[in-house]
């Protein structure tokens, strides 16, 4: 049996022989009494006991700003307009005790970064390419969490290496994939016992029952396109909202991004943001039109992409139901009923 | 725009003096004519009114690299658009009390009235505002570094 | 917090039978404790949605800027004092407004209770006698009111409305409190001090403008940061940009913040934001004598002038 016992006062310890070996963590961090996702630096220790993090992981592969080159057209340098990349190269990043459905996030922003064939994000794929994912299930699920409505689960294995449950005095790991066998192998630690295995497996089981009925929204294609997005519901649905970026900034799989260059004399930087279609200066042309001139058409574009574009492109809604967004949005616009009343 | 030079002992600060075009920018000049000595750190932006002078351009100045600001107009009462400086009195007022509260050193921006025929008071103005800014030393906690990079 | 649900249900459903308002801006209760959704009734079936409780926190007055024809809106102390500046602006007209004033108690901070919470997950609050009751999974916690109340409730000087077509609720007594004692404290520290202290609690801003757009007082059609010619604040995380637009915000705030608290509210970090625009509040007070929102006579105090204002600080 290759899954093994992490008792909890050894987590400092195994973060610390990971590292040695080279990967980069990732994890859960409590500051001021909320959770980010944070590198581990052996500084700060990671917090098991959590909800979700407020950011989520997707930092780890896609952050905020990165700085994509740096350029000047000083010719008296020897490197004027050359484009010259900053970014150091990434070993290997382990995102450790993150949330199931924030490891199902990666598998969606890979169909959005890494298009097979075709395209693939370059600065994305150097993050994500040797990326370790060590997954903490849920225990007690949140009353905001939906995952189950989106093909996940409290302790869902998709897009996770290594599955870790919480039983109390220690995790069990649970190798998912080679990559996560491998990592457990050449750790040294306790083996688990059946008992072990069949704690976790209840506990598992036990919180799955606790989501309750899933809701299936796959039910959203059905619709004709062009009918939901002529639909009058958008008009008094939109009203509340204040079109600000919490949603699209908290959110796992949200993935639109502005790349602008920033120059100051002779030196310049092209750097890639987080942008938000909430935002009117998303869809601004430099003509001077918008598109999606209201705030209306704004709040139809992020729920039209998350629940129907991308579930045509991909056969799954852009949605992990994490409830970050149900959270802490200010005035409680709450994705699950947008995605029962679009169901019909 | 170039950061000012460090050398060993020999730093001199760079100072932006936005000066209203009617009263100060005309004493400044009074100044030049009568052949008066002042520090010759100030780099001067003419602006129509001190009511148009906009709080962004302090910032983007330190942002830039400049050591220090000052904004002069005319006296009060003596605006070419009447009311110009009166709007300007209160803006830079409160504007002055947020960027100290919020960590840029007491020192760093100044405000005066130097009226065409103050040719004088120019000069000793600028005078005053170098030895305060030098004596704060390079700005630099507000440099905009993220483009340092080259 | 039920009666004035009530009466707010029976004033919106009157008003919009009559037809003398179009609409009434008040809130609906959320999905999840804790929050409640602005609702936007239109007839008197949709009027029934009404609800009121302590977690009614956001300004109203947010909705209303540039609005056509006839709206009743419900508005706390601070939302009163923003609907009258919202006047003085220009923003929507008096004659368009029906003011369903509400003196309030003061709204409930989520994450305080949170907090008091510790981890355990809060499924519902009840208001009762001046305690707030949670209850969750193995939850049951009282706490006094006074305890729970959101930071800007707490120094509140205008609970009641300063001006209302009708008031649904009995007055609450107005009392003077210590409004910047922690605004005092961060003056006295070193600049290099605050420098340090204010970068520190920007530091988790990601740029999100919940702040900004929860404020009924932001409204311009191109906000500064979306400026691109010149480019005053950049878009990346530089923690030099981030410092600059709340520097930039709470700057145009001078003399139009009410201290609603949406701001706060809204954020989803929690950044005690409040903290910039109080200093401007007390600046415009000591030096002005002027508090935002109080008559519609008033004129903001940055776009007007006295010949014999201070300036102790000009050479």
């Amino acid at each position: 049996m290759d899954a093994k016992m992490l008792p909890k006062a050894d987590v400092s310890g195994f973060l610390g022989e990971l590292r040695g070996k080279g990967y980069e963590i990732w994890g859960p961090v409590e500051v001021d009494g909320a959770v980010d996702t944070m590198p581990l630096d052996g500084t700060a220790s990671p917090v098991t006991e959590y909800w979700n993090s407020r950011v989520s992981p997707k930092a780890m592969v896609f952050p905020q700003s990165e700085r994509m080159f740096v350029f000047s057209v000083d010719r008296s340098r020897p490197d004027a307009f050359i484009l010259k990349e900053v970014e150091e190269p990434c070993i290997g990043r382990l995102a450790f005790a993150i949330r199931p459905c924030d490891a199902r996030a990666f598998g969606i922003l890979d169909k959005v970064f890494l298009v097979q064939g075709a395209w693939q994000d370059p600065y994305y794929a150097r993050k994500r390419e040797s990326m370790v994912v060590m997954a903490l299930g849920c225990n007690s699920p949140c009353t905001t969490c939906f995952c189950h409505w989106t093909g996940g689960g409290p302790f869902s294995r998709e897009g996770v290496d290594i599955m870790m449950t919480d039983l109390g005095e220690g995790f069990l790991l649970e190798p998912v994939t080679d990559k996560g066998r491998e990592l457990l192998q050449g750790i040294d630690l306790p083996g688990a016992s059946p008992s072990n295995l069949e704690e976790a497996k209840g506990l598992q089981d036990a919180a799955t029952a606790a989501m309750g009925e899933p809701l299936d929204p796959s039910h959203i294609r059905k619709r004709p396109l062009l009918e939901m997005f002529g639909d009058s519901y958008w008009e008094r649905a939109h009203e509340a909202c204040i079109k600000c970026g919490t949603c699209t900034y908290l959110c796992p799989t949200c993935s639109c991004f502005d790349i602008q260059d920033e120059v100051r004399g002779p030196c310049g930087v092209r750097g890639r943001n987080w942008d938000t279609c909430m935002f009117p200066l998303t869809t601004l042309h430099a003509s001077g039109h918008n598109p999606r001139p209201t705030g209306k058409e704004r709040f139809r574009q992020r729920f039209m992409h998350k629940l129907r574009y991308f579930l045509d492109d991909f056969g799954t809604i852009m949605c992990v139901g994490c409830g970050r967004c149900v959270q802490f949005c200010p005035v409680n616009i709450d994705i699950r009923e947008i995605i029962r009343e679009l169901r019909g | 725009m170039e950061r000012s030079e460090q050398k060993e002992g020999s730093w001199e600060p760079k100072i932006l003096a936005f000066l209203c075009n009617w009263c100060s920018y005309a004493g400044a000049d009074l100044a030049g004519v009568s052949r008066l000595q002042y520090p010759h750190n100030i780099r001067v932006i003419r602006i129509p009114c001190s009511g148009r002078m906009n709080p962004a351009f302090i910032v983007a100045a330190l942002r830039n690299g400049i050591d220090g600001v000052l904004v002069s107009g005319c006296h009060p009462g003596d605006c070419h658009y009447l009311s110009g400086n009166y709007f300007a009195r209160r803006k830079f007022t409160v504007f002055k009390s947020l960027l100290e509260y919020m960590g840029i050193e007491e020192g760093r921006v100044h405000f005066s009235w130097v009226s065409a025929a103050e040719g004088e008071k120019f000069a000793q103005v600028v005078k005053e505002v170098t030895e305060k800014v030098k004596a704060l030393g390079p700005a630099r906690n507000y440099v905009k570094e993220r483009i340092e990079v080259c | 917090m039920e009666r004035i649900a009530e009466q707010i249900r029976k004033e919106a459903s009157r008003l919009l039978d009559s037809g003398e308002v179009e609409l009434v801006v008040g809130f609906k209760k959320g999905t999840i404790p804790m929050v409640n959704r602005p609702w936007f009734a239109r007839t008197p079936e949709e009027a029934k949605e009404f609800h009121w409780d302590g977690f009614c926190n956001l300004n109203l007055v947010n909705y209303l800027t540039k609005r056509k024809g006839k709206v009743a809106v419900v508005a706390k102390g601070c939302d009163s004092r923003s609907l009258v500046l919202h006047f003085q602006e220009h923003q929507i007209t008096r004659d368009q407004v029906v003011i369903l004033g509400v003196p309030c108690h003061g709204m409930l901070d989520r994450r305080k209770l949170q907090r008091a919470a510790g981890k355990k997950e809060i499924l519902d609050v009840a208001e009762k006698n001046g305690s707030v009751i949670l209850r969750g999974k193995e939850l049951e916690l009282v706490l006094p009111r006074e305890e729970a109340l959101q930071h800007c409730c707490t120094i509140c000087e205008h609970r009641n409305p300063v001006l209302a077509d009708m008031v649904l609720a009995p007055e609450v007594e107005e009392r003077k409190t210590d409004r910047f004692s922690d605004i005092a404290q961060i003056e006295a520290k070193e600049a290099r001090e605050r420098w340090n202290f204010f970068r520190k609690i920007l530091s988790t801003c990601i740029r999100c403008y919940a702040c900004r757009n929860a404020c009924p007082h932001c409204y311009c059609p191109e906000c500064f940061v979306d400026c691109s010619r010149p480019q005053w604040v950049g878009k990346s995380q530089d923690p030099d940009d981030v410092f600059t637009f709340h520097l930039f915000r709470a700057f145009h705030m001078a003399g139009r913040c009410t201290d609603c608290g949406s701001c706060e509210r809204a954020c989803p970090m929690g950044i005690p934001v409040r903290l910039l625009t109080r200093k401007l509040e007390k600046e415009i007070k000591e030096r002005w004598g002027y508090e935002v929102g109080l008559s519609l006579e008033g004129i903001p105090p940055l776009a007007t002038y006295r010949p014999d204002d201070p300036q102790d600080f000009i050479m």
